[in-house]
């Protein structure tokens, strides 16, 4: 019996110094790769090239940001990975199977939490745990895991509107880690919260990132975030969205909100795709407006997508 | 209330013609049709028609504005049947239900239920078109899949709106009831109605009328009232 549930929790409790939690560690990351892969969607007319020849290989553990401005194909990346989206054409492998659908080894966190507002907070942690056949005993035992991982055990029998957005993303990330999965995908999961509340959500996924060891790959068009979470950042360009370089962040964890090395990092960066979000701007606005900042040192703090 | 029952009283009291009875003529009325059983009788004749009429309407509407909503093959063969269907009040289908099933109950079910089932499809198709499609794919990255995912997912996510539908439903199958037995000679509250008419029986009529809207009221309160409730808990907003 306890052996079984040692298993379950896949190696045991780590317990991080900072805090007192126990923190389930879980199984590790597998590796994900995309080999040229392009998609395309309205075809036959109007066809709108969303990504292409997109090529990219996260290794097992690893933290990956997507980084750039809106639409440049970030989220769509991130869907393939998920199986939500097929490609037109290329690959995307997890470790050596290709990716042929959705499936709870590699979980997604939504932009909006997209937790179920007819289930309490903790029977939509259980809920993967029901599909997957867990019987109530152990289901209860690793949602309370969970809930005490994300700081919300005094909340779980609140429904999601009871609770504030970053509580909601909280949540929705201890739904994601429920069925244990080797990949989690966060699709800009605090770019509708305050900027307290990122930082402090962003301390939280590094901590949960360094105890568990899953591969992550987080899309953001906050550069700093980018910069603070990642072993690597890789930057796209839009109009098709493609991936234009990568920049591995070398600096040591766990970063502080406030770390100048972040900041520096983070603003040459910033100039370096200025002229890809000046290119947005300009497709976008009516005029030939020209993006302030585009020439001459950009802010870090700076959004780069939505709300341009 | 009260106030509306005194301008009630006043006003029959100044007309004196056994065609606007007052309140007290009604009131005798109803509890002489309660004492003699024929309004306990057709009460409990249109409750059971109308319970029977309105469960085969979900159990045909629910399905079909989900296939509407999820399948293209369902829509574009259902979709314009549907459309132009529920623009034709369901009692114009009596005589056609008279003609294929005689005067049975047959024929007056499917006028309860045809009136009750499209506009509950019309509700659930678009309850479940408006689900926010990240709250499917969570549960499809979770392995939920096909008849699981619509009915432990998609269905509960579109509830809210699946409800108003139910009450607009509702709403329809106690009117083509109502409408049907007054046509159609064969108990009911309806049939009352037409015999309160034959007999120049005004407060009886008036006293069917009081039990209908009762009738009305209480399945509002029994059936809706707390399913309402449970939404606004867990949704935060009243139902549709």
């Amino acid at each position: 019996m306890f052996a079984s549930a040692k298993d379950w929790l896949g190696g045991g409790l780590v317990a991080s110094q900072s805090q007192p939690v126990l923190v389930p560690a879980g199984q590790a990351g597998s590796a994900i790769a995309l080999e040229d892969v392009s998609l395309r969607v309205g075809a036959p007319e109007g066809e709108v090239e969303i990504l292409r020849g997109a090529s990219l290989r996260v290794a097992a553990g690893e933290f990956v940001c997507l980084l750039g401005p809106s639409g440049s194909g970030k989220s769509t990346i991130l869907n393939l990975v998920a199986g939500l989206a097929r490609p037109t054409s290329g690959r995307v492998l997890e470790g050596e199977r290709p990716v042929s659908g959705p499936g709870p080894d590699r979980a997604v966190v939504f932009q909006d939490a997209a937790l179920f507002p007819w289930l309490t907070l903790r029977n939509n942690i259980e809920f993967p745990l029901k599909l997957q056949g867990l019987k109530a005993g152990a289901r209860a035992h690793r949602s309370e895991e969970l809930l005490r991982l994300v700081h919300l055990w005094r909340f779980q029998d609140r429904y999601p509107h009871e609770l504030s957005g970053g509580m909601r993303q909280r949540g929705a990330i201890a739904r994601a880690l429920a069925a244990n999965p080797a990949v989690l995908l966060m699709d800009e999961p605090f770019a509708a919260l305050d900027a307290q509340t990122r930082e402090i959500l962003q301390g939280e996924v590094e901590r949960i990132w360094s105890a568990t060891r899953k591969t992550v790959i987080f899309v953001t068009h906050n550069v700093r975030e980018a910069v603070r979470l990642a072993d690597r950042v890789v930057l796209m360009g839009t109009r098709p969205g493609r991936i234009l370089h990568e920049e591995t962040i070398d600096l040591p964890r766990p970063r502080a909100a406030t770390d100048e090395r972040v900041s520096v990092l983070a603003s040459g960066i910033a100039l370096r795709i200025a002229s890809e979000v000046e290119k947005v701007v300009r497709e976008e606005a009516d005029d030939a407006w020209v993006a302030p900042g585009a020439h001459g040192g950009g802010d870090p703090r700076r959004h780069l997508g939505r709300g341009i | 209330m009260a106030i509306l029952v005194a301008i009630w009283a006043a006003a029959s009291e100044i007309a004196r013609t056994p065609l606007a009875p007052g309140p007290i003529e009604v009131g005798r009325a109803l509890l002489g049709g309660v004492r003699d059983g024929t309004l306990v009788r057709a009460l409990v004749t249109s409750a059971v028609r109308l319970s029977i009429g309105y469960v085969v309407a979900l159990a045909l509407g629910v399905p079909l504005g989900t296939g509407l909503a999820r399948s293209r093959f369902v829509k574009q063969s259902l979709g314009p049947v549907v459309l132009g269907l529920s623009s034709v009040p369901s009692i114009c289908w009596l005589p056609l239900a008279i003609l294929w099933f005689g005067l049975s109950e047959w024929a007056i079910q499917l006028v309860v239920v045809l009136g009750a089932a499209l506009p509950v499809a019309v509700a659930t198709e678009n309850a479940v078109k408006h689900v926010p499609p990240s709250i499917e794919q969570a549960a499809r990255t979770m392995g939920a899949r096909g008849a699981r995912l619509m009915l432990t997912v998609t269905l509960p996510a579109a509830l809210p709106g699946i409800l108003g539908g139910a009450k607009v439903g509702w709403t329809f199958a106690l009117r083509s009831l109502m409408a049907g037995e007054l046509l159609f000679v064969s108990g009911g509250l309806g049939q009352l109605l037409e015999t309160g008419r034959d007999l120049g029986d005004t407060a009886l009529v008036l006293a069917v009328v009081v039990v209908i809207v009762a009738l009305g009221r209480a399945s509002e309160v029994l059936l809706f009232a707390r399913a309402d409730r449970a939404i606004a808990r867990r949704w935060g907003v009243e139902g549709a």
